[in-house]
């Protein structure tokens, strides 16, 4: 009886803890060790920073996508457009909840979004910084 | 009983009822040909089928009919007809109760031009719209030249319409009788001592046997060949990677809308595509390049792919620059582009219902009234 009441309090739990360390965290978990091999003063990442990379406006990138903004809108929250009139989801967290938890995916986009805006890629940094916004958003 | 007011009833109810009829729908079927946006092709075409249905019923009526709806009755020789034309030039005509040998010719032309153009419609529209009876059957190019033959005898027809209704006005003046009237209570008087002909009269039977069975004949066979798979498509599996990798940014191409090398110059180098980086890995970009190669407009015969196969030297991967894509775009304003719903000319399905399955029917084209910008 004993037994089987771990049993069950361990299936209960499971959905809990596999979602404590689910792929997002990895996702995170990942940037973070990348952070640390760049600068060994690395202290953890900030929605602040994150906030200033999502709204600034560069020109080093393609002329048809100066920020972030041009296509996920200026408010995490809300609905985005590309450039062909396609509708893109929320960015933040508490309006999306399936984003950045696959890694192929974020990879994917920031690789070619930040070439497109920044004209080069993200450091891990600012991604990290970018995904800590969304996920405080 | 005076014999003055006696009258011989020519044009039968039935006779008369598709004369007027077959004019509405002629005159239907010029001005949606002629006029009407392309999406009203549907109606275009379903005049056309009523065409057919009455020329049916006339040609049954030309064997079985009523004396003077006969075709029998109305065939000339050389002879009689270059009389006709000498009394005509001399004011002394011959009298006719029903057709007069000229008019006799044109009955027949225009009973020929109908049935060409009838035909001719069907070709055009299975060879280059894909629909119909035919759409199985005739290859892009053979409907194309049908679709000029369908226009030459479309012209052909308006000048014999003229010339139909110029011969009524004359041949109405000549013999001071009102053809008009006829064709719409179906008399003609009696001339003064003229006797009454006598009339063969209509053969009901064999000819809604003959209306029946030609009438099943072809809407058995037309419905039965419709269900052949349209000869310019082709089976193309659906590519999973192509749907989900390439539908983020824009609504997915159909393979059919590019030729080959211009799928490949563009799959080389997605990093520069319109303006973003739009980059895969290696591996998923070689299974979305050799489907969209494998699958690319040479291998389609529709309207589309035929179309759009020359593409632009200087923007070889553009649709929208394709002189083709251009011309038949010239006449939507800028502003529809821009605002939304559409928000852009490379939005194909927000005016094409169809676009995913790369048809671009007529019937399914409709431009969404632009929205104001919040
Ligand atoms: C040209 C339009 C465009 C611009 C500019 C743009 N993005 Fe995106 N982004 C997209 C699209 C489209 C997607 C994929 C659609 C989706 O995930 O809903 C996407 C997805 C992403 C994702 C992946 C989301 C997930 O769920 O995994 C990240 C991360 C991202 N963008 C970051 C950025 C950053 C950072 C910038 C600015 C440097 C930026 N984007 C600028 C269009 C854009
Ligand atoms: C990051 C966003 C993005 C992705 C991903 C993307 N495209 Fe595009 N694509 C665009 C933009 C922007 C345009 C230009 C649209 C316009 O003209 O309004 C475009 C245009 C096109 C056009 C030409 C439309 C026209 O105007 O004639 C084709 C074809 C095309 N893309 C195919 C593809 C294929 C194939 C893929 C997948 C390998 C792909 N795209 C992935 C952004 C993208
Ligand atoms: C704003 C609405 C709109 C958009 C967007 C649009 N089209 Fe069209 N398209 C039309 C209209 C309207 C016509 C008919 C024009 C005419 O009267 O000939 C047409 C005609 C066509 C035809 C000829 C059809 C036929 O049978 O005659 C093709 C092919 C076509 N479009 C392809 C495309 C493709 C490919 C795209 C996207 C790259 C596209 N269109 C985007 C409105 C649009």
């Amino acid at each position: 009886m004993r037994n089987l009441l771990i049993i069950i309090s361990i299936l209960a739990f499971f959905p809990a803890m596999a979602a404590s360390a689910g792929p997002r965290e990895d996702v995170i978990a990942q940037l973070e060790t990348l952070a640390k091999s760049d600068d060994a003063n690395f202290s953890g990442f900030d929605a602040a920073r994150g906030k200033k990379l999502f709204s600034a406006k560069f020109s080093t990138g393609k002329p048809e996508t100066p920020s972030c903004t041009s296509c996920h809108s200026t408010s995490p929250k809300n609905a985005g457009e590309t450039r062909a009139g396609k509708a893109i989801d929320p960015m933040a967290l508490s309006k999306t909840s399936d984003r950045y938890t696959d890694p192929k995916k974020v990879e994917k986009w920031f690789r070619r979004n930040c070439n497109s805006v920044l004209g080069r890629e993200c450091t891990p940094l600012e991604k990290g910084d970018f995904l800590a916004f969304m996920i405080s958003q | 009983m005076s014999n003055k007011k006696q009258k011989i009833r020519i044009w039968d109810l039935p006779t008369r009822i598709y004369h007027w009829l077959q004019l509405l729908v002629v005159v239907g079927a010029l001005l949606s040909g002629f006029f009407a946006p392309e999406w009203w092709l549907g109606i275009h075409v379903w005049l056309g089928y009523g065409l057919i249905a009455l020329l049916v019923f006339r040609i049954a009526w030309g064997f079985f009919g009523p004396e003077y709806s006969r075709f029998s009755s109305f065939i000339f020789s050389p002879k009689t007809l270059i009389s006709h034309i000498k009394g005509i030039k001399e004011g002394k005509p011959l009298h006719f109760f029903g057709h007069n040998p000229l008019g006799a010719l044109m009955i027949f032309a225009l009973i020929a031009v109908l049935l060409g153009i009838s035909l001719s419609g069907l070709i055009n529209l299975g060879g280059v719209e894909n629909q119909g009876a035919l759409a199985g059957f005739v290859d892009y190019a053979t409907g194309d030249i049908a679709g000029k033959v369908h226009l030459f005898l479309a012209f052909a027809l308006i000048a014999m319409i003229f010339l139909h209704i110029l011969g009524v006005v004359v041949e109405g003046k000549i013999s001071k009788s009102n053809l008009t009237k006829s064709m719409i209570d179906g008399d003609k008087p009696l001339l003064e001592g003229e006797k009454a002909p006598i009339l063969r009269p209509t053969l009901f039977v064999p000819a809604i046997l003959s209306i029946a069975g030609i009438g099943l004949i072809l809407v058995v066979g037309s419905v039965s060949m419709s269900k052949v798979p349209a000869s310019g498509f082709i089976a193309m599996p659906i590519s999973q990677t192509y749907q989900s990798e390439c539908s983020d940014c824009h609504i997915i191409y159909h393979p059919s809308l590019l030729p080959k090398n211009s799928w490949a110059i563009m799959m080389d180098d997605l990093s520069e595509h319109f303006g973003e980086d739009a980059s895969l890995d290696d591996e998923t970009r070689d299974i979305i390049a050799n489907y969209l190669v494998r699958y690319s407009a040479e291998n389609w015969d529709s309207e589309a792919a035929n179309n759009l196969l020359l593409v632009d030297k200087e923007k070889p991967i553009q649709i929208t620059a394709t002189a083709y894509w251009k011309l038949r775009h010239a006449k939507i304003d800028e502003e529809v582009f821009k605002s939304k719903p559409v928000r852009t000319a490379a939005n194909c399905e927000a005016c094409h219902s169809d676009a995913k399955t790369g048809r671009f029917a007529d019937e399914n084209i409709s431009i969404p009234k632009p929205k104001k910008q919040p």
